[in-house]
């Protein structure tokens, strides 16, 4: 009796065990298809998502043995959700990231060193892609991912909310005095009712990783910049910061040429905006046309939105959006994962995301193509891709911009002056880096 | 089988079972018992003594992990301007929105105790804020609030109570009573439902005595309804005090925080720390502060629960 007693749970455990170590035998020893986890925030969008699904469905008739298991993820969730699954050995093999966030994750380690991969596939392999790509992507000597689009920003308005306004829509503005004025009369009440309906420029002002790719050509433009050449120390105490974020600050306080609740405003929200006509003006990229058109189809956004370079202040710049495709660190199947990277990389399925996304490529041999030379977005993207440079690529990044959003918040809404914000906000910077 | 005679008897089938029972040697099966249990103190040690350990640890290793135990982040929390204004802001939220709970949940439940036509409905309609999640509630709100298309606005402006539009998100003096406001809306029904509970265990009989003493409804609600539901509020004013100081999906989807840091919580600002700046040594700091501070809040209510029992 005592002996069953002691016997049955020791065979419950035993039983257990062994089922636990069965589940845990990767399906490739069991000699089943490889199953790889494939995270990407466009899976969620409609364009990009249907145009990910159609390539993944291609990459899987191509390789019977991969099968690729999509997880959708929201984009403001990713870099906690990926953190969090990387600390704890459980990151999907394949994520996509943006130069945001990309150099936190090589700090945390949650990215697999790509350097003996791309050497085994020849001394030529990378010489397809541009320089800044690969620079970017590699940190302490080692490629820690694929370069996806890269892209420079520019500003996108709409050409009827031009005419309707008396300004010539094959003239965008020029300089940021310029810009003030259209944006003043592009700012209007449509509908005669006394209320202001239509503005001259919206911008995603909340704390999210799209408002650097937004602010940072304007800050950049007047001659600013938010750190010293070296890295070291805060630089929004220059008379040029101080412009350039009285400048933004004035659009919303003093102009009103943006839309009321401003600091609320996601990316999402501005391309809302621009999908209803209610704003005229917005910085984006590649992505910008099909994601509007996908919103309101009513506004036929190819022909009715144009592309122009981002105005002009002491100096002609703009900032680069680049994207990369990281294999998780701990992976169990690295060989598909790098086939399946490769593919998503190759020149075929780059040319695919362009057709569908109509965002630029990292490789040279497919900007060239006609199919991309000839479309009027993509023509005037690639145009500035001289002129764009990359955020800061230190692991602070993401605190360093906060505190300068906090300030911009501060200053829009009024809680301090523009002065004040800046300061709190310079010396804020300082701490983060003296922290070093 | 136990039979008296030849015949089975239910009596004698007792009294062998009971038998066979007291033949068990019981105080070496006793061990059996912790077999049993392993599995639920493993899942606790996992779950709950492990991270908590990693927490309390981590918040004191330096940044990177190299080198000793180390107090740094916590003194750089006691030195932190924003850490005493996010603690100023959580008590503010935390402390409205349990008021607030209170009285409107206590009301509700006294209304929903009537005998009401279609109460039952109305005891639905009334839980359905508590079942939205706590993120899909923070949308919604913020499209209600939103200056440009939010329906609270639109009706102001229509029924003459507003020139123009508020920005109920963006005003200074306006975005923490917002969030307030949609986390009284969210959060009032579970506070309901207990009270509901309360009032459903006072004795009717109570009421009947009251009223043969000549007792008004208003003195009938402070002798004998309020006193009875004496128990039930303290559970309530504890939990709800838990989890607003928890409460995180909601504010941070409608507000992340700002603008600014106006509406920073405690909870967003360890959210923000641990996961965008990767600061795991500090938010763990602020994490261990904040579960410092909720002990402290729950340690009054527990006593008083314990001296109840």
């Amino acid at each position: 009796m005592r002996r069953q007693g002691v016997v049955v749970p020791v065979r419950i455990l035993a039983v257990s065990a062994v089922m636990l170590t069965v589940g845990l035998i990767p399906p490739a020893w069991s000699g089943e298809a490889v199953t790889l986890r494939f995270s990407n925030w466009h899976l969620v969008e409609t364009v990009w998502g249907r145009s990910l699904r159609e390539a993944i469905a291609i990459f899987e008739s191509q390789n019977p043995g991969i099968r690729i298991a999509p997880e959708p993820i929201s984009y403001a969730e990713k870099e906690p959700r990926y953190q969090a699954e990387c600390a704890a050995r459980r990151m999907p093999d394949v994520v996509k990231l943006h130069n945001f966030s990309l150099t936190m994750f090589f700090e945390l380690g949650c990215a697999a060193d790509l350097t003996p991969l791309v050497q085994k596939e020849g001394p030529n392999f990378l010489k397809t892609w541009y320089e800044t790509p690969i620079k970017s992507l590699t940190y302490r000597g080692k490629l820690l991912a694929m370069p996806g689009d890269f892209m420079s920003m520019v500003l996108i308005y709409n050409r009827e909310l031009f005419r309707a306004a008396g300004l010539d829509p094959g003239r965008p503005p020029k300089d940021w005095t310029e810009f003030l004025d259209y944006a003043k009369r592009l700012t209007r009440d449509t509908d005669g009712d006394g209320r202001i309906d239509q503005w001259g420029f919206s911008i995603p002002a909340s704390k999210n990783p799209g408002l650097p790719l937004r602010i940072a050509p304007v800050v950049w433009s007047f001659g600013a910049d938010f750190l010293t050449p070296d890295g070291r120390r805060s630089a929004m105490d220059t008379r040029e910061f101080r412009e350039a974020f009285t400048y933004i600050v004035e659009l919303a306080t003093v102009h009103k040429v943006v839309p009321p609740g401003v600091t609320t405003f996601g990316p999402g929200d501005v391309r809302t905006q621009m999908a209803h006509r209610r704003v005229a003006m917005k910085m984006g990229s590649g992505w910008s046309y099909p994601i509007i058109n996908d919103i309101n189809p009513a506004l036929k956004a190819y022909d009715t939105l144009e592309a122009a370079p981002v105005p002009v202040g002491r100096k002609q710049i703009t900032m680069a959006w680049l994207s990369g495709w990281i294999m998780s660190p701990h992976t169990r199947h690295p060989d598909a994962a790098w086939k399946f990277i490769k593919f998503l990389t190759s020149k075929e399925t780059e040319k695919k995301f362009f057709f569908d996304n109509r965002v630029i490529s990292s490789r040279k041999d497919v900007n060239t193509l006609p199919m991309v030379q000839t479309d009027k977005f993509s023509k005037m993207i690639v145009s500035q891709l001289q002129y764009a440079r990359l955020e800061p690529l230190i692991p602070e990044w993401p605190e360093i911009f906060d505190a300068f959003a906090t300030a911009l918040q501060e200053a829009i809404i009024g809680a301090k002056s523009p002065d004040r914000a800046l300061a709190d906000a310079h010396a804020r910077v300082n701490t983060i880096l003296g922290a070093r | 089988m136990n039979t008296a005679g030849g015949r089975f008897s239910p009596a004698s089938h007792l009294c062998g079972a009971a038998r066979r029972i007291a033949r068990i040697p019981r105080p070496r099966d006793r061990h059996l018992g912790y077999v049993f249990i392993a599995p639920t103190i493993l899942l606790l040690v996992v779950v709950l003594a492990y991270p908590a350990y990693q927490s309390v640890h981590l918040s004191v290793s330096p940044r990177g992990g190299i080198g000793g135990p180390t107090l740094v982040h916590y003194v750089a929390l006691a030195q932190s301007d924003l850490f005493r204004q996010v603690i100023w802001q959580t008590a503010v939220f935390v402390a409205a929105s349990v008021a607030a709970h209170v009285v409107l949940g206590l009301a509700m439940a006294l209304v929903l105790n009537r005998p009401l036509w279609g109460r039952t409905g109305f005891r639905i309609l009334a839980l359905l804020p508590w079942v939205v999640p706590d993120v899909v509630a923070g949308i919604i709100w913020k499209w209600i609030l939103n200056p440009l298309y939010g329906v609270l606005n639109d009706a102001l402006v229509r029924l003459g109570l507003a020139a123009n539009p508020l920005e109920w998100l963006t005003n200074p003096s306006l975005v923490l009573p917002s969030v307030i406001l949609a986390n009284v809306w969210r959060g009032f029904p579970f506070v309901m439902i207990i009270f509901l509970a309360g009032l459903q265990s006072i004795a009717t009989e109570l009421y009947e005595a009251a009223a043969i003493d000549g007792a008004g409804s208003l003195q009938r609600f402070r002798h004998v309804t309020l006193p009875g539901l004496r128990r039930v509020f303290i559970v309530a004013l504890a939990l709800d005090t838990i989890w607003e100081t928890r409460r995180f999906g909601l504010v941070q989807a409608m507000t992340g925080g700002g603008p600014g840091t106006l509406s920073e919580v405690l909870s967003t600002q360890v959210f923000k720390q641990y996961f965008q700046f990767f600061k795991f040594e500090f938010a763990s700091a602020m994490a261990i502060a904040m579960t410092g501070l909720l002990l402290v809040v729950s340690i009054p209510y527990v006593r008083m629960i314990v001296r109840e029992e």
